[in-house]
């Protein structure tokens, strides 16, 4: 057993370009299951029955199953009609994914402010959809950022996942090193030191978000 | 949809699905005696020990399961560490949720009132014999709620096992969409087999809870 991190210092500049992918996508992901999840939560508790039952019932199912399983139905299931590429899938089922964790939160928060919030501003003369999104809103998304920052923890880390389905992201680009090199080892360690440095960043944002927004609560 | 497929092919999911709650079952298992052994050695006086397990958490918390599974089976042979794919799937499993468990421990522990264990000194009960008779029985209701969601972590990351060729739920119901084409009616059942396992785990720890409750005062 001797160690050679040589041929990681070769392949570091795909390994740098897997880890730009998987950044990448999981910004969109973010960007997504975000303003995503908000839309579904406003829905499911404001609109009526019919529209929100469905909804929660996709909540539901994304959260009680794995989120492999459901990649793989995109992955092979879409790919029945219309063909897209790995990426477009990854992005889609991650996002939908967190969509519904995000989504389950939001409905918690937005339930915790409206109340009297909402009667206030009714009888201050904002409309029905005026204080949902002025009023109830704003309020729910700064309770919400402890929670939904580890969701989007979760989510980084989700994003080596996507590997299964051929997105060209950070694990990808070091099987592909590895099975030039065959270095596993070496290789999966640098991988799993830079997912640790990401991870640190993001905890920093994190609580620095969380102090930011703490004066509001 | 085609239901005949689907009365055909359930018996090999339902065959995949034992594969699934065995790994599950296993890795929490073991999963359990890691979590305490971190909580133990973040209880010790001497700091380095106490840095060792906050460090180990942080790592293990801070990185993919998934990376560490493929460390692990594909890495691991080059430092002399072999193991199956089911072992190796129980082994990660266990380490990796032994750290967050043992934060949901140590939380549970923690949100005991401090009174009762002062309490409890000053009557003579001893620093083990506290934690044993007086804390841990207030803390049991909410560490079997935290460590209940684990569990259904667990399940869904066992999934995860598929990569490294263990023939559980969800790398028989690639297997079938690949060779029968119909997606939608695979993912169906197997995300019904999967639905189903959660709920009977949310039951049991349900059950739980309520014996629990009984001893807490929170």
């Amino acid at each position: 057993m001797e160690f050679d991190f040589t041929p990681v210092i070769t392949y570091f500049p795909t390994l740098l370009q897997g880890l730009g992918v998987g950044l990448l996508v999981a910004l969109v992901v973010a960007f997504m299951s975000i303003v995503g999840g908000l839309l579904v939560a406003v829905i499911s508790v404001y609109v009526n029955k019919v529209v929100s039952w469905p909804l929660r019932f996709f909540i539901w199912l994304f959260m009680t199953t794995p989120l492999l399983l459901q990649l793989y139905f995109l992955y092979f299931g879409l790919g029945e009609w219309i063909l897209i590429p790995a990426i477009l899938v990854g992005i889609l089922g991650l996002g939908f994914h967190y969509m519904a964790y995000n989504a389950d939160i939001f409905i918690a928060t937005i339930k915790a402010v409206s109340g009297g919030q909402y009667e206030a501003s009714r009888s201050l003369g904002f409309g029905h959809i005026a204080t949902i999104f002025y009023i109830i809103v704003p309020q729910a998304l700064i309770r919400s950022i402890p929670q939904l920052g580890n969701n989007m923890i979760l989510m980084v880390k989700d994003t080596s996942v996507l590997s299964a389905i051929g997105v060209a992201e950070l694990v990808y680009a070091s099987q592909y090193a590895i099975s030039v090199t065959f270095r596993p080892f070496e290789f999966f360690i640098v991988i799993a030191v830079m997912y640790y440095v990401v991870n640190i960043f993001m905890e920093l944002g994190q609580a620095w978000l969380e102090r930011m927004t703490a004066y509001r609560r | 949809m085609d239901f005949n497929l689907m009365v055909e092919i359930s018996p090999l999911l339902i065959k995949a699905a034992w594969i699934t709650i065995d790994i599950s079952v296993r890795s929490l298992f073991f999963g359990f005696f890691v979590a305490c052994g971190l909580v133990f050695l973040q209880s010790f006086r001497f700091a380095p020990i106490r840095w060792f397990a906050r460090g180990y958490i942080s790592v293990i918390r801070g990185t993919p399961y998934f990376v560490q599974l493929l460390l692990v089976f594909y890495g691991g042979p080059s430092i002399g560490f072999r193991l199956d794919p089911i072992t190796c799937g129980v082994f990660v499993g266990a380490f990796n949720i032994g750290a967050y468990m043992s934060e949901a421990i140590r939380g549970s522990i923690e949100s005991v009132d401090s009174g009762q264990a002062e309490a409890a000194r000053s009557l003579g009960f001893g620093r083990a014999q506290t934690l044993v008779s007086i804390v841990l029985p207030q803390a049991a209701a909410l560490m079997i709620r935290s460590v209940g969601v684990l569990a259904i972590v667990v399940v869904k990351n066992s999934s995860l096992v598929s990569i490294i060729s263990v023939v559980e739920l969800t790398y028989q119901a690639q297997r079938l969409i690949g060779s029968t084409y119909k997606p939608l009616e695979i993912f169906t059942l197997t995300a019904l087999i999967y639905i189903i396992i959660v709920y009977a785990v949310m039951g049991i720890i349900e059950l739980a809870y309520r014996r629990a409750m009984r001893y807490t005062t929170l």
